[in-house]
């Protein structure tokens, strides 16, 4: 799923400084399961920018909501009318969704309550990771189910580096080391010596290096 | 019902009952009358109970609670006291039942009996707007409550202060007047009545067809307490003996005492397991001095010059056959002699069918009880309607309410051709037993005793021996309740499938079954409210309409002028469960700024609902929660630890100073500490200003 985080609440503050009427808005899905973009986070913030406003002797009007994925014209189509009578939209969801929301309301500004930060998930309660970097071109059939492009500080393909210490990454003391994993998980399948083969340079134009990337499923597409 | 918006009430309330509720023959509603009082909404309570019970207080002392032995609190410790509870409530509660004045039907209706089925059926008449007259052969109300049950179990103030609810709605009582003597069912019909309940119970003790049943000194159970209840003395001798094992059989003997023989003993076929009455009687009966022979059967009564001597016994082999039907079989050559001077036989009531004499079309049974039939309680003759235990044969109090419950329906129907139902009896599925592997992890409570009177003062009175609850032992005492069947429900439209409830819930009850996309609660949920508040989609919530979670009561405090005029103001979220004292400290300062908000768990609070109240008009927010190992959960005082760190944030974030908010864990929420805190809270933020 898409991580986001909430944004600094200042800054959220500033973006909505100058209305009168906003609808803030939460997405249904990876956002609301990530805990910073759904229902509940949607009447949390409104209640901080209604106190807020109230501290420094401003009014202002919150609209609360919440629709099942901000990335469906659908979808979105449905909370047309509330939209159109706010000033502004604080959406809650990832990039997307906060995009889908400006094309479809040119007339209104929207802006993102969340940063939206990695592709990944919860290893525990309150606790995400990053686990794919959306490269285009997936090798963890060769690594061991672990994804060294996402979880290695230098997404290297024959690691471990120099800097792997005690399983731990360099960069941080909190970050397993992905190629001590790789290797512990080879070790346990047998299959260790396939760390011996150099990987090649991969290509990374499937990736983040060719934005924007498309996709496109011939058979599903209708005639307009 | 009470607190929660009833827009939001879930259809899923009502899709699987409380086995205590189930229990019950007049389908009380157990769950939540317990569930109130834990609450300390007593009066609410008292409302739930007279809505479908007329008499609490009297059913509060007798009911046999089944509830309480359906209690799924048995798998954990002990059942809660629901009986006694509502004893509690019918004693300190009462409230005149509003009768509808502009809902008047022009029939009459007449109840014969003013017993436990005849009041009932009167009470729901007359609120459905019928004009209700009971016949009472005896000169006061009750039936069998009255003429029956020793005052030691059931003050006639109860009966007394009961009925006069159900007078007060317009329901007309002809005391001294019988059917069969006074009326007939054809005088009753040209006087205008346009149906007739008979609720007449049964009148006669069973005879016991041995040699010797005719000495003097045996007497019939029913008239030796009718004797005593009525003049307060029975004439018996120094050494008493009762046949029978049951509950009269106990209030025989244990009244019996009090008219200071020598000796009473109770002798019965029955084993000490098999007897048909609860344990709590047998064990009352025997402290209070009652010697107890299990397994003997009467042979014969054996006496001198016409006068009882004793009863010659034989020992039971069994009770019950193999298709464990009663059917006694007794030990050749085993006979012992109890020896008594008075025997009195309670093994079992009988009707006494007088009142048909001369009156003739109504089917009887063989048994003696009126054949009615059973869904709309109409007897042979139409028009004509009976219920309790003159159709029973055997039947307890609430059985009784609920023919007359079921009657009064059943008349309406057949007076107005509708088809009015009492959803309430609807089949419904039960809770499933708690599983095994929640057992362990549900807190164990004890169950409050109740307080009784001294073993001495007992036998020198005919004074009540059970004291009823104090408020702050109601509480505690319900606050053990479960909440089965009411707690957390996931709205399938809104559950994005997070798995947060599985995670936070410190009972295991959240699951995803195979081949569902969303959460399901099932019925072992504890209400501690956890997952509602945790769930990022907001898609679960309670069942029960009784718990609003803080945030109706929030609302009315700040929709309220005079919380608006005072400054400043704290909102103090606290936990019920360790708030049940009665002898709850308060000063005048906390009085004015503190308005308290009670909640059974603060698990249950949103975090967003502590910004709430200072965004309406609270100065601060002062949250005293229970200490980590004192909490009813055993779970919550992580959570709130953590949810008052994250709401400091935010504050902080807000530029607000940190004394507007402030968390303690302390063990009451009533006694002094409680009070240097809010004390302190109100100085602090005047300061601030």
């Amino acid at each position: 799923m898409i991580v986001a985080d909430s944004k600094p609440f200042h800054e959220i503050e500033q973006m909505l400084s100058e209305f009168k009427k906003v609808y803030i808005v939460g997405c249904g899905s990876c956002v609301t399961i990530c805990h910073t973009g759904g229902e509940k986070q949607v009447a949390e913030l409104a209640a901080k920018i209604r106190l807020t406003a109230k501290l420094k002797g401003k009014s202002i009007e919150v609209i609360e909501d919440s629709i099942l994925r901000q990335c469906e014209w659908e979808f979105i189509e449905e909370v047309k009318n509330v939209v159109e009578d706010c000033d502004a939209v604080l959406s809650l969801a990832c990039g997307i969704g906060v995009q889908y929301m400006a094309e479809r309301f040119p007339n209104v500004r929207v802006f993102p309550g969340v940063n939206t930060t990695f592709m990944g998930g919860p290893t525990e309660q309150g606790v995400f990771w990053e686990r794919c970097a959306g490269c285009g071109n997936c090798i963890i059939g060769t690594t061991g189910g672990l994804c060294p492009v996402s979880r290695c500080a230098k997404s290297l393909l024959n690691g471990p580096c120099g800097g792997s210490q005690n399983g731990k990454c360099e960069v941080s003391q909190e970050t397993p080391c992905v190629w001590n994993q790789i290797y512990d998980q080879l070790d346990t399948q047998q299959l260790l010596s396939t760390m011996e083969n150099i990987v090649p340079p991969k290509d990374w134009r499937t990736g983040a290096e060719n934005h924007p990337r498309k996709m496109v499923l011939e058979h599903l597409v209708m005639k307009k | 019902m009470i607190m929660n918006n009833p827009n939001t009430k879930t259809d899923t309330y009502s899709c699987e009952e409380a086995p205590c509720v189930m229990a019950c023959p007049i389908r009380q509603d157990a769950r939540d009358y317990v569930q109130l009082i834990a609450r300390g909404l007593f009066k609410e309570a008292f409302r739930l109970v007279r809505e479908r019970n007329v008499l609490p207080s009297s059913c509060g002392r007798i009911c046999t609670h089944p509830c309480e032995t359906k209690c799924r609190r048995n798998d954990t410790d002990a059942p809660i006291a629901i009986a006694w509870l509502k004893r509690f409530l019918g004693d300190n509660y009462s409230e005149k039942v509003g009768v509808n004045p502009n809902q008047k039907y022009p029939e009459k209706i007449a109840i014969i009996g003013a017993g436990p089925a005849g009041l009932a059926a009167a009470n729901d008449l007359a609120l459905m707007g019928y004009s209700c007259t009971i016949f009472e052969s005896n000169p006061t109300p009750g039936g069998m409550l009255r003429m029956g049950v020793p005052t030691y179990r059931l003050p006639r103030t109860a009966i007394d202060k009961e009925v006069e609810f159900i007078r007060q709605m317009g329901v007309e009582i002809k005391y001294n007047t019988a059917l069969g003597k006074d009326v007939t069912f054809d005088s009753l019909k040209k006087e205008g009545y346009a149906a007739i309940f008979i609720g007449v119970g049964l009148l006669d003790s069973r005879d016991l067809n041995i040699e010797g049943a005719n000495y003097d000194g045996v007497l019939k159970g029913i008239s030796f307490l009718r004797e005593v209840n009525s003049t307060g003395t029975a004439k018996i001798g120094k050494n008493v003996l009762v046949i029978g094992g049951g509950a009269v059989a106990m209030d025989c003997a244990r009244t019996a005492l009090r008219l200071k023989p020598e000796k009473v003993s109770v002798a019965c076929l029955e084993s000490r397991k098999e007897m048909p009455t609860t344990d709590f009687e047998i064990e009352e009966t025997i402290h209070e001095g009652v010697a107890l022979y299990n397994s003997v059967g009467p042979k014969r009564i054996l006496g001198e010059n016409g006068k009882v001597t004793g009863l010659e016994t034989l020992k039971v082999k069994y009770v019950f056959d193999e298709q464990k039907r009663f059917n006694p079989a007794f030990y050749e050559n085993s006979e012992v002699v109890i020896e008594a001077d008075t025997i009195i036989l309670a093994i079992g009531q009988t009707s006494n069918l007088f009142f048909l004499k001369n009156q003739e079309g109504l089917q009887v049974s063989r048994g003696g009880t009126i054949i009615v039939d059973p869904n709309t309680f109409v007897t042979s003759i139409p028009g004509i309607y009976a219920g309790g235990d003159i159709v029973l044969g055997r039947g307890t109090m609430t059985e009784s309410m609920a023919h007359g419950k079921k009657a009064a329906i059943s008349i309406h129907n057949a007076l107005r051709s509708e088809k009015r139902k009492d959803e309430k009896w609807g089949d419904k599925p039960e809770v499933p037993k708690l599983a095994d592997t929640r057992v362990p992890l549900i807190k164990k409570e004890q169950k409050q005793d109740m307080p009784m009177l001294s073993l001495g003062e007992r036998l020198n009175s005919f004074d009540e021996v059970e004291l009823g609850f104090s408020p702050e032992v109601a509480v505690r005492e319900a606050q053990r309740c479960m909440n089965c069947g009411a707690g957390a429900v996931v709205d399938e439209n809104l559950c994005v499938g997070c798995i947060t409830c599985v995670r936070v819930c410190p009972f295991d009850v959240p699951e995803f079954r195979r081949g569902e996309t969303t959460a399901f609660i099932g019925g072992d949920c504890q209400s501690c409210g956890l997952c509602i508040v945790e769930c990022p989609a907001k898609a679960i919530r309670f069942k029960t309409p009784l718990e609003d979670r803080g945030i109706e009561r929030l609302k009315s405090l700040f929709a309220d002028t005079s919380t608006k005029n005072t400054k400043p103001v704290i909102v103090n979220f606290f936990c019920q469960y360790s708030s049940f004292r009665d002898n709850s400290e308060s000063n005048a300062i906390i009085d004015k700024h503190v308005k308290r908000i009670g909640i059974l768990g603060l698990g249950k609070v949103d975090p967003s609902l502590y910004l709430n109240a200072l965004e309406w008009g609270a100065d601060g927010v002062l949250i005293t929660a229970c200490k980590d190992d004192e909490c009813h959960f055993c779970a919550e005082y992580e959570w709130i630890k953590k949810r008052s760190e994250y709401v400091g944030k935010i504050l902080n974030e807000l530029g607000m100073d940190s004394r507007i908010f402030q968390t303690h864990f302390i063990s009451s929420q009533t006694d002094t500490t409680f009070l240097d805190i809010a004390t302190q809270m109100v100085k602090d933020i005047e300061n601030l200003k």
